[in-house]
């Protein structure tokens, strides 16, 4: 049950070769640029470039498959939930215009404005998804802990994501391991035999014996970190960073450039008023 | 008022950081394996029993972190995107969840009861209806711009399994733990004066 995402040993392309400093910092002006637009221009070079860094990972494709349909159908069903829950949606998106293309019902009409917006939301969704992919299938958890730590989060808080990674196969072991020798003796885990209030009972049960173990291990691993001096110092530094390649130096300058564009971006589109909240070729 | 801040921000030394990071992993794992989907990125997940234990021994600010940390890892291993509106969000209810202390429930020590428990059901609910309410639905439309109506549904489903999962198993995890310590800690430390 060990996550097929994570990779715990740095692998060998270009964006694994990066230090945890440039990769952290760039996914974060990313997921800015990401965030602070709904407009296509922006968004499809992104996609477009974070396609060709996923390509270039080489990762193993079979396992990546399987999220990849959960995040198109997640994404398919919240595009069609914002559909039903208001058909017009777009009208207010692109400045008021509701070109009706055709109509079901009265409510159910489809309009231009309406699958322009659907759209570029479900291209927003995925860009945000294929990022995200790229950035976890590049970072092993201690440089992600080291690149947290560039940008002035506080190191006990990266301590906390680079252990909770080391432990998550784990813990995923020793549930694995109660829930099986639970249905041993006879407690019902399957979703077509028992309800769902009885599986919550169950899973109460599996949690107690989980928890209770997962927690005893605090103290050893406490001692341990104690023993080692951790929490001594003011600082620290991070063994798997490296020094900076003239890559990362390439990098730096993108991100650098993104983040003053973004506020740009920001401070011009977000905060001064628009016309329309998107861009869109109805006028 | 110091007393209460201290209570807040909780102590943060060696075992802390060890138990923050345990407690993200688990609900980690659990958000990903032990959930039960009831709506589109909603599930009756026992996740959320982890700040309740986090938070009944070390305050709010390690539950926050915990919840946080441990959402956007279940995030990661799930690979359904990230969603920080949520996380961030679930921190916020972790940290009131987490307010344990506060009233004088102290699971280390094995003080947990009725009145305890009365406290935080109706805890648990009102921090369910301000965290998911309107915490996640300010930072959706922030961050995603998102249709209010689908993330309220959403918000509306998960609070309800949220408030299902803190009273049903919360409870009984939090007299179990009580009960374990209890146990233990019939020695009274001596009051030393300094």
């Amino acid at each position: 049950m060990n996550s097929p995402l994570l990779n715990l040993v740095p692998g060998k392309t270009f964006l694994h070769k990066l230090t945890g400093k440039t990769k952290v910092r760039t996914f974060l002006v990313l997921l800015v640029y990401i965030i602070m637009s709904f407009d296509i221009r922006l968004l499809f070079p992104l996609l477009v470039a974070s396609i060709i860094g996923l390509v270039s990972l080489k990762p193993r494709w079979k396992t990546i498959k399987v999220f990849f349909y959960i995040a198109i159908g997640m994404n398919l069903i919240n595009v069609i939930l914002y559909y039903l829950a208001r058909p017009t949606c777009g009208a207010n998106w692109c400045g008021g215009g509701n070109t009706v293309l055709f109509q079901f019902t009265d409510y159910f009409t489809v309009s231009a404005e309406t699958i322009w917006y659907l759209s570029v939301r479900f291209l927003k969704m995925m860009t945000s998804f294929i990022v995200s992919m790229v950035f976890i299938l590049s970072i092993t958890p201690s440089e992600m802990a080291a690149g947290l730590y560039s940008v002035k989060v506080p190191y006990k808080i990266c301590t906390v994501f680079s252990l909770a990674f080391r432990y998550i196969p784990d813990i995923a072991r020793d549930y694995e391991n109660i829930k099986v020798s639970m249905q041993a003796r006879g407690v019902e885990m399957d979703p077509k035999k028992a309800s769902v209030m009885t599986r919550l009972k169950q899973n109460v049960l599996i949690l107690i014996p989980l928890i209770i173990s997962s927690f005893e291990r605090v103290g050893n691993i406490s001692n341990a970190m104690d023993l080692r001096g951790y929490g001594k110092g003011k600082t620290r530094t991070y063994y798997s960073e490296h020094e900076e390649l003239k890559a990362d130096k390439i990098f730096k300058v993108i991100y650098c450039a993104l983040l003053v564009f973004c506020i740009y971006w920001i401070i011009s589109h977000n905060i001064m008023p628009q016309p329309s909240k998107m861009w869109h070729p109805f006028s | 008022m110091k007393k209460v801040l201290k209570t807040l921000l909780g102590v943060w030394n060696t075992k802390t950081v060890v138990v923050v990071a345990i407690g993200a992993a688990l609900f980690g794992v659990l958000m990903n394996y032990a959930g039960i989907p009831i709506y589109t990125n909603t599930k009756l997940t026992t996740a959320m029993i982890i700040p309740v234990i986090v938070g009944g021994m070390f305050g709010p600010l390690p539950a926050f972190v915990a919840c946080t940390v441990g959402n956007i890892i279940a995030d990661l291993i799930g690979g359904w995107g990230f969603w920080f509106d949520w996380s961030v969000g679930n921190g916020v209810l972790g940290f009131i969840v987490g307010l344990l202390p506060l009233y004088g429930a102290k699971i280390n020590e094995g003080i947990f009861k009725v009145k305890h428990a009365i406290i935080y059901s109706i805890v648990c609910v009102l921090g369910n209806l301000f965290a998911l309410g309107i915490v996640i639905p300010i930072l959706t439309t922030l961050f995603y711009g998102g249709e209010l109506e689908v993330t309220m549904a959403q918000a509306w489903t998960a609070s309800i399994a949220n408030i299902v999962v803190l009273i049903v198993a919360g409870l009984p995890i939090l007299y179990v733990l009580a009960n374990r310590n209890s146990r233990r800690t019939n020695l009274k430390l001596e009051e030393k004066e300094d």
